[in-house]
């Protein structure tokens, strides 16, 4: 509006100079002195330009006005452009989805946003999911989720949910497949190999610190094996650390050291199922070597 | 067996009601198979527990034995106390976290030992990889009482610890010092939020939720309270074994106006259910 009045100030004052004009020009019987006229000319025509130009521009801030002012809130345009981005937002979400769908990530909509569903698998076993409700606003946050608490999720979120979505869901979903795999890990070597172990397996929640004492022929009497297993890095389900001590009262030392030093190679290189499983058919394999 | 002891065992026992007797001692598994089949459950509660301590005396029992029963009786009775919570909190940027039982265990007994001469720690290790901490605490000239003892429940590798309500707050901050250290935090404070209830508690601060849709119901024809003259006045009082997921689904349900007090619906958000109302 200050524009406003100031071109309507202009173009008063410009109607003035040329009644002044027009009326000096009928007062004025001498023909005016050529150099006084031009210097004039020039100057009326300087000043019709700018009126032109302010008439124009008056015009165009009164169109804009009047749209404005039809329309009940004054910040239209900005709040347009905002549901713009939130849009994108769900339409990038939505490719983001059907494209992992077969990482075992996959999500529904919701009124507020989108519910994603992460569902673990070690091994070709399918194991628990886990959901992440998101609710699609400026900051994007968590309404709701299923993550167990001790999943660092507040450090994910922190470093990724706002900046790249598809690198928090990514991150997520490595840290809740390896901790499925641990579990499940430790959970069948408990169920399936409880003869190989001397009492239960100590473990943690996130199952990255495994301890137990264990043989290799089931039928011994003896737990000879000590072994310390730590998965430093929580988005494996392979140990970092391999600690194995031999704790027996066997005099001939070297067989056993060979076989503690094997035993730490399996541990680091294959799952906890499959280490047992060969100390089980080696069992099988030297009592056919005793038969024959 | 100390006559303390025995009198410890003697009134623990005693606490336990006849329906649970059999499964508390199971649990227990102090007592064989074979030497509870040679007692009398069906005699007089005070003859039976004379028998089981006899039992518990020729087994030689000792303090340790009658503190994890204390545990167990505790576990299956966990209604009877007020539990609150405390946050533990890390240094930003620190490495991964590999909690070691065994290690936590002597760490957090080692902490107290050091401060307090007389003083009774016991651990029972409970599912989902949590632990249930008994301590009876003492002075530097009494021994420790063993009926008034606090327990903790930490669930490994989670910033909260359960603590039972207790009366002597002295030694309080030991303990909190003692869950700190052992279970490689920084930071202790106790939360606002109390409950009798474990299973709520954890399901507050662990923000355990279930994928529940909740719909508007309209239809609320008629019944005691529809076209009353005069607003009906009364006291309720909600009682349920989830009350937050229920007085959540008052309003959806038209049973009650929405929207609902905030001191009602903040509580999992804040992880506070213990609020002080003052006249303005």
């Amino acid at each position: 509006t200050a524009g406003l009045n100031l071109g309507l100030r202009v173009l008063a004052h410009l109607e003035r100079l040329e009644t002044q004009m027009s009326r000096s020009c009928k007062n004025l019987e001498d023909p005016p002195r050529e150099t006084a006229e031009s210097d004039l000319g020039t100057k009326i025509h300087k000043l019709r330009c700018l009126r032109d130009k302010l008439r124009a521009e008056v015009k165009q801030r009164q169109a804009r006005i009047k749209a404005s002012t039809a329309n009940a809130e004054p910040d239209q345009t900005l709040e347009i452009s905002e549901q713009e981005a939130v849009g994108g937002k769900e339409e990038n979400m939505k490719a983001i989805l059907q494209a992992y769908r077969f990482t075992g990530l996959s999500g529904k909509r919701t009124s507020r946003g989108v519910c994603v569903c992460i569902s673990t698998a070690f091994e070709g076993n399918l194991l628990d999911s886990y959901f992440v409700d998101l609710v699609i606003q400026k900051p994007l946050r968590i309404h709701h989720h299923s993550v167990p608490v001790f999943i660092p999720l507040e450090e994910i979120s922190a470093k990724y949910l706002q900046t790249n979505i598809q690198h928090f869901l990514f991150c997520l979903c490595e840290y809740l497949n390896a901790y499925a795999g641990r579990k499940y890990q430790a959970d069948q070597l408990q169920r399936d190999f409880a003869a190989f172990l001397a009492g239960p397996l100590q473990r943690n929640s996130l199952c990255n610190l495994l301890s137990f004492t264990y043989k290799v022929e089931p039928q011994g009497r003896s737990f000879p094996f000590c072994a310390r297993l730590l998965y430093k890095d929580l988005t494996t389900t392979l140990p970092t650390d391999v600690t194995i001590t031999y704790q027996g009262t066997d005099a001939s030392s070297t067989s056993w050291e060979e076989q503690r030093a094997s035993h730490e190679n399996l541990f680091f290189t294959k799952p906890l199922y499959q280490v047992f499983t060969s100390f089980a058919r080696n069992g099988e394999r030297l009592d056919m070597s005793l038969v024959s | 067996m100390d006559e303390t002891v025995a009198e410890f065992i003697k009134r623990t026992i005693l606490k336990i009601p006849m329906t649970e007797m059999m499964t508390i001692l199971k649990a227990w598994d102090f007592l064989p198979e074979n030497q509870l089949q040679t007692v009398n459950f069906r005699q007089r509660k005070e003859s039976l527990v004379q028998d089981l301590v006899l039992l518990c005396e020729s087994k030689r029992a000792s303090l340790r034995d009658a503190a994890l029963l204390d545990i167990i009786y505790t576990q299956f009775h966990q209604h009877q106390k007020v539990w609150d919570v405390f946050q533990m909190s890390k240094e930003p940027g620190e490495d991964v976290d590999l909690f070691d039982m065994e290690r936590f265990k002597s760490s957090f007994e080692k902490i107290l030992r050091r401060a307090l001469k007389n003083v009774t720690v016991s651990f029972r290790d409970a599912e989902e990889n949590a632990v249930w901490i008994r301590i009876a605490w003492g002075t530097q000239y009494r021994k420790p009482n063993q009926y008034k003892p606090v327990y903790v429940v930490y669930y490994s590798q989670t910033p909260y610890a359960f603590t039972s309500f207790c009366h002597l707050k002295s030694n309080t901050p030991l303990l909190s010092q003692a869950l700190t250290v052992a279970s490689n935090h920084h930071k202790i404070v106790k939360m606002d939020l109390r409950s009798r209830y474990l299973d709520s508690l954890k399901a507050i601060v662990f923000k355990q939720y279930n994928q529940l849709e909740t719909k508007f119901r309209s239809d609320f024809h008629g019944g005691i309270l529809a076209e009353r003259k005069e607003p009906l006045r009364c006291l309720i009082k909600f009682s349920s074994p989830h009350l937050l997921e229920a007085l959540k689904s008052l309003a959806p349900a038209g049973i009650a106006d929405a929207p609902l007090s905030p001191l009602l619906t903040c509580i999992p958000n804040k992880g506070m259910n213990y609020f002080k109302i003052r006249d303005k």
